[in-house]
């Protein structure tokens, strides 16, 4: 993970401001830095967002692919997980240096969306046991300035909600061999519903107090955070601690209740966010990568 | 401007891809209008008064044709009344996608500089591009971008309004809706049969219009004769699954209700289902690609043997067709019966415009008549004509627009017409567009990679070549040969050896690979030789001069060189690219004078002699390893030069020098396709003679048993030695007759790719591998063996196509090839007998009635077959007749013999006949044959009186 170095006197300035609900640029512990989502950004994937959060940027791409169900859940898809941990980010990452992040980061990935509470994979599937949609989520870090879990929950989100999956049909022959068909009108998919879908608010413990949302200086004044991911009805769906200190269970329980709301109120801006974008339709300015 | 078009595609291994293609819009693409100030266009295809005398438009317009208008109304579309034409892009990018043929004759359109057709990019104009609309279809968005940019033309246009006289486009479409949108949005815009119509002017353009759907509906009556094709899907999933098959349609020659589906399975495995009758031919024409489903066993039939044409009147549909098919179920009770099936569907039509003649309606006001094709394969055809009494007694072509399951025929319009019947120049063309030779000249683009005149050896070229201009080489050919594609020499070696040369012209030196010229040649295969004109393989400048080895000019070659010993053994072979100068190109009856002529003793006349010594020891060898000299009939005419009509044709006389040649091009040939095959043995070209299954030679064995002489067919060997000693006392042409009939049992040679195929034998030569690399002039075949043999020496580089050879059969470029060749090669030949066949009538309808001797050479059911050795010509005494019940005839299969009344035919029997043009049908026009000797009671006519020449018919002036 980037990592800045922070000195001592540094580091209490910031302790003595969380102490205080006071951060280093002005916000309050429960607080987000500026959030920018635009969703179709790359044109050849079937659904892709970019998000930025504070200086934090990623960009996520779904494609949409015909697999196999997996033997266990025949009349389900599934999604893959990929994060790339592009050496643009920071130079950290060059070579195999992003590696190890990436994984990590796929795998906290895989147990927050890949489950049937989280993203309605009985939808993706097109005939049981035999073919169903893939969704393979690509996951790219632009810049790393901090968060990046919340930053990649929001982004996918917004890349699955824009997802258009062409709808396919089944035609079947005399003796039960199957086709799939594919309608020649670009507008004939399907959308995802994306309402259960959890965001990840990471809460960093600093001090005696925890914060979301940190910036780097702040994450290193921090021993360990925790990973909850929260539906839109306050639901947690997972949660993970990660980092090399410890917790004890009454701040935990502090900390999922502050995870719990912060995360609620996370979900109602962001759908609004997202419909509106969605009912320009073709009038919308595309901001793009230069904008 | 920057646009993005995406749509989804379907992945081979059964993924789902979304493709996104950016799409660029310009502000540079100009109208292409005489009339036009405003854009900054160089040049302009669409003229200023575009004027066309219609009763629609008076003013001067252009037309936009929709896709639908440019697909089936090309035949109107290329006429040279219309002109100043928008194609656009999106109807071009259509017209492409669903027809290959259409959109290639569009591009020929437009290129014509006189049609002025103008090409609209509207696709990437700023003003016109479209993008799709949700819930739009692909068809819609078209039809709406073609209506858009028709308002673009019409409002550009307007801006010129004072000084073009009101300049306007018209949108042609056969589209209701599309017509009924554009009218709403103010176009002008008109059916393309009301178009038509209205161009006062041109009342024979009506003729050519295909019908479209409405029109069908009108023409036939509403009783459905067919079952209704099978839709695709369904078709495609029957043939998964394996409850119909998939194959080519061939309709019989001589029954109208009868047809083959050739199935091809996997490898050699291929079948064949028998279709009969009407109904289960379900409107299938020759060489459709079509979906049959077999029929219950218990309803398999045996081919029917009787000869049936489709004759009469129109009938109206069905009426008789009760009776028609009942001959048919006559012989179906016979055994031997075969897989028998129906179609259910047509995958692909293969419809091409077809030659043939119209039957006039009895009705002399009607405006429909029936068609009938010169190939007795394709079924009649319908057409709506009002010029029909001026087509009466031409050749025509016709095009198929569509085969309603209501009608007892397909419908079609008229192409064009190409000259009276029976006239040598329109017989000649029917005949090469029968056999699909192409014959057009050579177009620009291939004309443009000969070499500039005048043309010389460069000192580079002389640099890597072999100077071979001190030999003397000299050349061997029929007579009025200007394509000498092979020379040779002969010359004694200090050591007492006897170096040989064979000296074929270069043609590889000229034609380089891939170009268009390189491709015009393969795709024409071989030169085809009719009486009187050549087609050439290439252009004329290389076949009749840089290419001929004619004597006395320096020409480049390829030579294979053998040193050989007095007992003509090979002792050494080399393979050179070199420089001749042929001392002389001699006939072979010059030759021979030479040979034979005792005072001669000049350097050719020395060379020849050796060589002939050497071919005599070549060819003995070869016969005792079994090749087969086997003997067909070749006549020649002689022409007379002024009216080109043949006046006397001969057989054609076999010199030793015909041998000797020959025998050195095998030689060549044979060490040429070792050295490829050792050097290439995955991609050599090379030329094979499967030997035939033993049942082809039952005839042969009969007819010779009928003789008390045995024949051994248990190898070529066998064969030539058996061959050899029948001989029948009292009979000297007996002999001829058997290797004739020999000749008939024989199977095809083919090319092949080395790697495709393990047998490479060559049945008739004996060899046990063959190529040809003798005449590249006329065969491309031989084009590939030198550009491999080339590169086998290193004279010259290799492309990749040349050795191309995936595994996968039909999708390689050199097996394709081979295919093509072989398909050239066939047809060549046929049309070859055609033009023969066309000669010796026009030969008899010269001469009158002649009485010839002639051999039985076959017998059959109702009929015997009858050989005039002395015209080589074959012809049928039939002994049936349609009209009046016919004499008692007898067959027998094991002789097989004929009995007439009291008479019996065997093979070989000596017969008279009286030989006459039969011209009652003019579109088949045939020799008819009537026995005079033997005499049978009502079988048999008197001789009539000979007169030869004595009504000459007048020769066309």
């Amino acid at each position: 993970m980037a990592t800045v170095k922070v000195s001592e006197a540094e580091k209490v300035y910031i302790l003595h401001g969380i102490r205080d609900d006071l951060r280093v640029d002005g916000r309050g512990c429960e607080d987000y830095r500026h959030v920018e989502i635009e969703t179709d950004v790359v044109s050849n994937t079937d659904g892709s967002a970019k998000v930025t959060l504070g200086y934090t940027a990623v960009l996520v791409g779904i494609k949409a692919d015909i697999g196999k169900p997996k033997p266990m859940v025949p009349n389900e898809g599934y999604l893959e997980f990929f994060v790339d941990c592009s050496a643009n980010a920071t130079p950290e990452f060059e070579g195999r240096g992003g590696e190890e992040l990436g994984t990590e980061l796929s795998n906290t990935l895989y147990k927050v969306f890949n489950n049937k509470h989280s993203v309605d994979l009985k939808s993706l599937c097109i005939s049981a046991g035999e073919h169903c949609w893939v969704l393979y989520v690509d996951v790219l870090l632009l810049q790393c300035d901090g968060n990046l879990y919340d930053a990649i929950s929001i982004a996918i989100k917004a890349a699955l909600f824009n997802t258009k999956i062409p709808r396919v049909h089944i035609s079947a022959d005399e003796e039960g061999g199957k086709e799939i068909e594919l309608s020649d009108d670009p507008y004939d998919c399907m959308r995802l519903d994306v309402e259960n879908v959890p965001c990840i608010v990471t809460l960093c413990k600093v001090g005696h107090r925890h914060v979301v949302d940190v910036t780097l200086q702040e994450k290193a004044c921090s021993v360990a955070s925790l990973i909850i991911s929260v539906t839109h009805k306050g639901t947690i769906t997972c949660t993970r601690k990660v980092g090399g200190g410890s917790l004890d269970p009454e701040s935990i329980f502090e900390m999922t209740e502050a995870g719990k709301r912060v995360g609620k109120a996370l979900h109602a801006p962001l759908m609004a966010l997202l419909q509106q974008e969605e009912s320009l339709g073709k009038k919308r300015q595309k901001v793009g990568f230069l904008g | 401007m920057l646009k993005s078009k995406t749509f989804v595609k379907k992945t081979r291994s059964g993924g789902v891809m979304k493709i996104v293609r950016e799409h660029y819009l310009r502000d540079d693409i100009w109208c292409g209008s005489e009339a036009c100030t405003e854009c900054k266009q160089e040049s302009t295809e669409l003229l200023k008064d575009a004027c066309i005398e219609s009763n629609l438009c008076s003013f001067p317009h252009y037309l936009v044709p929709d896709t639908n208008v440019v697909l089936h109304q090309i035949d109107v579309l290329e006429d040279p009344v219309i002109r100043n034409v928008i194609i656009l892009q999106t109807v071009l990018q259509e017209v492409r996608h669903r027809s290959a043929p259409v959109y290639k004759r569009l591009k020929d359109i437009i290129h014509e500089k006189e049609k002025h057709f103008y090409t609209f990019t509207n696709e990437h104009h700023r003003d016109t591009f479209i993008e799709r609309e949700p819930g739009e279809t692909a068809n819609d968005r078209n039809d709406r971008a073609i209506r858009v940019a028709a308002k673009w033309y019409s409002q550009h246009l307007k801006k010129f309004e004072a000084d073009t006289d009101g300049l306007c486009v018209v949108l042609l479409t056969n589209d209701q809706g599309n017509k009924q949108k554009a009218e709403e949005s103010g176009l002008l815009v008109y059916r393309f049969e009301e178009y038509i119509k209205s161009l006062i002017a041109n009342p024979e353009l009506v003729d050519r219009l295909a019908l479209s759907n409405n029109d069908k509906n009108e023409i036939t009556s509403s009783k459905v004769l067919f079952p209704e094709h099978l839709p695709l899907s369904r078709i495609q999933s029957g043939i998964k699954s394996g409850s119909f098959l998939q194959g080519t349609f061939r309709a019989s020659r001589d029954n109208y209700l009868e047809a083959t589906v050739f199935v091809q399975g996997e490898g050699e495995d291929s079948t064949e289902v028998l279709i009969q009758g009407l109904q289960n031919l379900n409107r299938a024409v020759h060489q459709d690609v079509v979906a049959v489903q077999l029929l219950p066993r218990n309803q398999w039939v045996a081919p029917s043997s009787v000869v049936l044409q489709d004759e009469g009147a129109a009938k109206d549909d069905a009426v008789e067709e009760g009776e028609e098919e009942k001959a048919l179920k006559i012989s179906a009770a016979e055994a031997a019966r075969k897989p028998t099936g129906k179609v259910v569907g047509v995958i692909k039509r293969n419809w091409r415009p077809f030659c043939g003649m119209l039957n006039i309606s009895q009705i002399k006001e009607s405006t429909r008549h029936l068609f009938t094709p010169a190939d007795r394969r394709i079924p009649r055809i319908r057409i709506e004509t009002r010029q029909a009494s001026t087509l009466a007694g031409q050749r025509i072509m016709v095009a198929i627009d569509g085969w309603p399951k209501s009608s007892r025929y397909p419908n079609g319009h008229f192409v064009r017409s190409l000259g009276g019947a029976g006239e040598k120049d329109t017989e000649q063309e029917v005949l090469l567009l029968e056999h699909d030779v192409p014959h057009q000249a050579f177009s620009q683009a291939v004309l443009s990679f000969l070499p500039k005149m005048p043309w010389a050896i460069t000192p580079e070229d002389m640099a890597k070549r072999e100077d071979l201009r001190h030999l003397t080489v000299c050349s061997v050919d029929p007579p009025g040969c200007t394509d000498i594609d092979d020379a040779l020499h002969c010359r004694e070696l200090e050591n007492g050896n006897l170096e040989v040369g064979v000296h074929i012209a270069d043609v590889t030196h000229f034609i380089r690979p891939g170009n268009a010229l390189d491709k015009e040649a393969a795709n024409r295969g071989t030169t085809v030789y009719l009486c009187g004109k050549r087609i050439d393989m290439v252009p004329e400048l290389l076949s009749s001069n840089l290419c001929s080895l004619r004597s006395n000019v320096e020409r480049l070659a390829f030579s294979c060189i053998w040193e050989m010993n007095q007992k003509a053994e090979i002792l050494k072979t080399r393979f050179t690219k070199s420089v001749i100068n042929s001392k002389a190109s001699l006939t072979y009856a010059e030759a021979q004078m030479r040979i034979d002529d005792v005072t001669k003793n000049d350097e050719t006349t020395k060379s020849l002699r050796g060589l002939n010594k050497l071919a005599k020891i070549l060819k003995r060898g070869r016969i005792e390893k079994g090749a087969l000299t086997l003997s067909s009939l070749e006549v020649r005419f002689h022409i007379d030069s002024e009216t080109h009509d043949p006046i006397d044709l001969q057989t054609k006389e076999l010199m030793e020098t015909n041998s000797m040649v020959e025998e050195f091009m095998l030689l060549a040939n044979i060490s040429v396709a070792q050295k490829i095959y050792d050097e290439f043995p995955e991609c050599a070209m090379l030329r094979k003679h499967p030997a035939p299954p033993p049942s082809n030679y039952d005839i042969l064995l009969k007819a010779a048993k009928s003789k008390d002489v045995e024949i051994h067919t248990d190898s070529a060997k066998a064969l030539a030695d058996s061959l050899d000693v029948a001989k029948v006392d009292g009979f000297p042409y007996f002999n001829t007759l058997l290797r004739i009939l020999a000749t008939r049992c024989m199977m095809q040679a083919v090319y092949f790719c080395s790697g495709m195929d393990s047998d490479f034998h060559h049945y008739g030569l004996a060899s046990p591998i063959y190529t040809h690399f003798t005449s590249p002039i006329r065969r491309y075949a031989d084009i590939i063996v030198h550009r491999l043999l080339a590169v086998a020496i290193g004279a010259d580089s290799t492309y990749p196509d040349l050795m191309d050879k995936h595994k996968h059969t039909d999708k390689h470029k050199q097996s394709a090839l081979s295919n093509n060749l072989n398909y050239r090669h066939k047809m060549s030949q046929y049309a070859q007998r055609a033009s023969v066949a066309f000669h010796t009538q026009l030969f008899f309808k010269n001469r009158g009635i002649l009485n010839e001797e002639g051999f039985v050479l076959f017998v059959r059911k109702n009929a015997i077959i009858v050989l005039i050795p002395k015209f080589g010509l074959e012809g049928t005494v039939f002994f049936d007749s349609k009209d009046k019940t016919g004499p008692n005839l007898v067959f027998d299969e094991e002789g097989p013999t004929l009995s007439v009344e009291q008479h019996a035919f065997h093979i070989f029997d000596k017969v008279k006949v009286t030989i006459s043009l039969d011209a009652s049908n003019i579109q088949h026009q045939k020799i008819r044959m009537a026995l005079i000797d033997p005499v049978i009671p009502g079988v048999s006519v008197p001789a009539p009186d000979v007169e030869p020449l004595a009504k000459k018919p007048k020769i066309d002036s």
